[in-house]
């Protein structure tokens, strides 16, 4: 509870920080627009020139779309500002700081910062999502619901780990700039559905290398296509994942021996 | 050439960002991740197509496409709108200023050592990867003269790169963050026109043709349309003279904004 309220209060102070630079702000936000519609664009063109994609028409890609985006952003507004600020708090010795703090390490080097530059692109997601459950392209049944809310929780733990991985890799190689970008490679893995590679590559996805389950199964969630095995698989991989990755951080902790200063 | 570059210490410029490069060799797995991994999704996104009735595509088009578009990529990319932004942020452009040395000459020294190095690992991967699918990729009818315009066409796509990217990048001297603007002007309409997610010579006339206008499909599509051998004698010209319509264009406005910047850059940082 406590360190609910300190990284409460650390929020309202990156949010206030942010209000600084208001100009920006607003920039950042319609930047993330553009970015949104050119994303759609590219499949709109994507889609002058197929049909299909391993058996998804255009509009059951832009429910993929939409739940891409919704998680993408989710993890831009709590995650990526603390990737970003994990190399610098390594390289200049702050982190040393904190491990000193009175408080959950692991907790507040995640989610320390916030950025809310990427709410517009929930709100434009959800609204492409609306809209394809107007025109009946999402099922919306209670069950297909539950998946979809499942494979979502999935998913952000999934990214999670992922985060924790890359913040671990920070503090033992004492350099590691662009960390953001390797996540965001990652996400290019996730903006087709898996269906399009080979069976071997598809296993992995579903296995060790679970990119599966960031954004492909919760749209077949929604589509109606998943079936409850797969996604409650995605869960029990999920929270493995962040169980091992947490484990591997609070041995990195351990281990590290300070930087910079 | 080398003489040419040694005497005015351009070429132990270029020495020393190779040197600065092979320091920080860590940076380049990440930087093989960002130029493989799409790519490679891409191909198998376009090969698990149904396609439409007026694509021109085949499986071997794309593969080819796909496996050149990586080594493309990287050698016509350019830094120098994160680079330059950071110099005038943290005021090391400051020093720049006052060495004896064409203050943006190092943006373009550090584009080329940089995008050398990559060669290193991105070649011989090509060359794995040709082998796996070269039963299905299609290179009899290249020749020397097709090459040489491919290679032309690169050096051609880097410059017109550098001079648009330059020119977002030279706006630092006003607006704080231009990455964003980057992401839009270079990012998102060059992923979108340039080639990189739908082959420009895939898509639709009306929209070829506005890509073909603009400066982006020169930055990657166009030299690997060469290459497959798709293009006319006429059309490779063409193409040639829009890009470098587009240079000169780019470097005159670079040249204004330097300019005038340079008149009311204050140097801030330290």
């Amino acid at each position: 509870m406590r360190q609910a309220a300190i990284i409460l209060h650390l929020w309202k102070a990156t949010i206030i920080q942010a209000m600084e630079y208001r100009v920006s702000f607003v920039f950042a936000i319609i930047a993330n627009f553009f970015d949104f519609v050119f994303g759609l664009l590219q499949y709109l063109i994507f889609f002058t020139a197929a049909k299909s994609i391993a058996g998804w028409d255009s509009d059951q890609m832009l429910v993929l779309y939409g739940v891409f985006m919704l998680v993408f952003a989710l993890h831009f507004i709590l995650l990526y500002p603390n990737l970003v600020a994990m190399g610098e708090m390594v390289n200049s010795g702050n982190l040393d700081l904190l491990l000193t703090k009175p408080v959950n390490t692991q907790l507040m080097v995640s989610f320390r910062r916030i950025s809310l530059e990427e709410l517009g692109s929930i709100g434009t997601a959800v609204l492409l999502l609306c809209w394809q459950l107007y025109r009946g392209v999402i099922v919306a049944e209670p069950g297909n619901i539950l998946l979809f809310g499942v494979s979502m929780i999935s998913s952000l733990l999934l990214i999670y780990s992922v985060f924790l991985l890359l913040i671990c890799l920070a503090v033992i190689m004492e350099r590691l700039e662009n960390m953001a970008q390797l996540l965001w490679s990652m996400f290019a893995l996730c903006r087709y559905p898996v269906d399009i590679y080979p069976d071997r590559i598809r296993y992995a996805f579903f296995s060790f290398l679970p990119v599966a389950f960031i954004a492909t199964v919760p749209a077949t969630a929604l589509l109606g296509r998943a079936s409850a095995m797969t996604v409650w698989l995605g869960f029990a991989v999920s929270i493995s994942a962040v169980a091992a990755c947490s484990w591997l951080w609070r041995r990195t902790i351990r281990v590290y021996t300070s930087a910079g200063g | 050439m080398s003489s040419m570059f040694k005497s005015d210490g351009k070429f132990a410029v270029l020495l020393a960002y190779f040197k600065i490069i092979m320091t920080y060799r860590g940076m380049m797995i990440i930087h093989a991740i960002r130029l493989l991994l799409l790519p490679m999704v891409l191909a198998s996104a376009w090969l698990s197509i149904e396609k439409t009735a007026n694509n021109p595509y085949s499986d071997s088009d794309y593969l080819l496409y796909y496996l050149l578009v990586p080594v493309i990529m990287n050698l016509t990319d350019s830094r120098i709108v994160f680079k330059f932004s950071l110099a005038v942020k943290d005021g090391s452009l400051n020093r720049d200023l006052l060495k004896p040395f064409p203050p943006l000459m190092g943006y373009f020294l550090e584009s080329i050592a940089g995008n050398s190095m990559q060669l290193f690992y991105l070649v011989p991967f090509t060359f794995i990867f040709w082998y796996f699918v070269s039963d299905r990729v299609m290179l009899g009818h290249l020749e020397p003269s097709l090459l040489l315009f491919f290679v032309a066409a690169i050096i051609i796509g880097g410059l017109a790169r550098l001079m648009v990217s330059g020119a977002i990048a030279l706006l630092s001297f006003w607006i704080e963050d231009v990455t964003t603007l980057n992401l839009i002007l270079n990012g998102g309409i060059w992923a979108l026109l340039g080639g990189m997610i739908v082959p420009v010579a895939t898509f639709p006339d009306k929209i070829r043709y506005i890509a073909e206008l603009l400066p982006y499909r020169y930055m990657l599509s166009f030299p690997i349309e060469i290459f497959s051998g798709r293009l006319s004698s006429p059309e490779i010209y063409r193409g040639f003279a829009t890009a470098a319509f587009w240079i000169i264009l780019f470097a005159i406005i670079m040249r204004v904004i330097w300019k005038t910047g340079l008149k009311t850059y204050t140097a801030y940082g330290g």
